[in-house]
């Protein structure tokens, strides 16, 4: 109890982040296995390739889980050179056409916002 | 490799996964240490000789079980498909309630006797074609019966060969009934009761 009243509450900010982080996380996984089947770790490296999206690399694990129960994701544990199986993973035709639709949608929502945003940016608009 | 499987911190980290992943169904559980365990291969193997400290590394990059737990728990729940209602995993997860207190004891008794009551009218309706003298609705001086071996209940038989709809349907509703309500009680209070649990762990 008292480790839990020592530690400091989220920022605001910080709180927003993580919120969009999470959001943006299922996407940017699918995204990650449009065109090869991978594994866990191979996922979570494309994920820290293109992106600061994933806190703990543990808890990918779950939203896979998920995608796969909602039927948008495939798994196979397949034997490797390493001494020990890796479960794959790859997209169904319906994960193929959730990803399209996903990816369209954000492109839409982020250009969108970017021409919002613009004059934030640039600083104009006020003295 | 093979010293790291048996590493104690190890061991403790994947011990205590599987503790928090206690309402997970057996086979879902052992694939998820079994996925995560490949993975801490996966990144050990990235080290020549992997040391203690690296060891305390990458299960510090990989969360704490509690987290991950968390995260399947919740993430499991918002899957459609997720939420098994078959009579046995429902009574699983209420028997592992009843060990925390007298409310989960009971709603296990209340949803035990839903399904025993249900599942009764599933087997009368099996009985009934083979012994459609000793299985049915008698109603008479001792009241409702539904049957008796050997001798038939007293009283007059009021549904004939109607009673193995009747009676299929009646199981099916109870045992809807009955699982409808413990989804509901185990939605309304696990949370609760989760809550409760992780401050008395941290107390």
């Amino acid at each position: 109890m008292a480790l839990l009243r020592k530690e400091p509450k989220a920022e605001p900010t910080e709180k927003w982040e993580a919120q969009l982080r999470k959001g943006c996380l299922e996407l940017a996984i699918l995204a990650c296995l449009w065109d090869k089947r991978l594994y866990g770790l191979e996922i979570l490296r494309g994920l820290e390739q293109n992106s600061n999206l994933v806190l703990a690399e543990g808890t990918v694990y779950p939203i896979l889980a998920r995608l796969k129960e909602d039927g948008l994701l495939q798994s196979e544990w397949v034997e490797a050179d390493a001494g020990h199986p890796r479960k794959y993973y790859w997209l169904t035709a319906s994960g193929r056409q959730k990803v399209v639709s996903m990816a369209q949608f954000w492109n839409s929502f982020a250009a969108n916002l970017n021409s919002l945003l613009k004059p934030v940016l640039n600083g104009k608009g006020r003295s | 490799m093979n010293p790291m499987t048996s590493n104690p911190m190890i061991e403790s980290y994947f011990a205590a996964l599987e503790t928090q992943l206690g309402d997970l169904p057996r086979l879902k559980r052992d694939e998820v240490v079994r996925e995560l365990r490949a993975h801490l291969f996966d990144r050990l193997e990235q080290i020549t000789v992997p040391t203690d400290d690296d060891c305390r590394t990458v299960l510090k990059a990989m969360g704490t079980p509690q987290e991950i737990a968390r995260q399947y728990r919740l993430e499991l729940l918002l899957s459609r498909s997720a939420w098994k209602i078959s009579p046995w995993s429902m009574l699983r997860t209420l028997f592992r309630w009843t060990l925390t207190g007298i409310q989960g004891y009971i709603v296990f008794v209340l949803a035990l006797l839903g399904y025993t009551v249900g599942a009764s009218f599933y087997i009368t309706a099996l009985l009934k074609p083979f012994f459609p003298h000793n299985v049915g609705v008698f109603v008479g001086d001792e009241g409702l019966n539904l049957a008796r071996f050997p001798e038939p209940p007293p009283g007059t038989e009021i549904l004939g060969s109607y009673y193995v709809p009747v009676a299929v349907f009646l199981g099916f509703l109870f045992t809807l009934v009955t699982t409808l309500a413990i989804r509901f009680v185990v939605r309304r209070f696990g949370r609760l009761k989760q809550k409760v649990g992780g401050m008395a762990a941290t107390a």
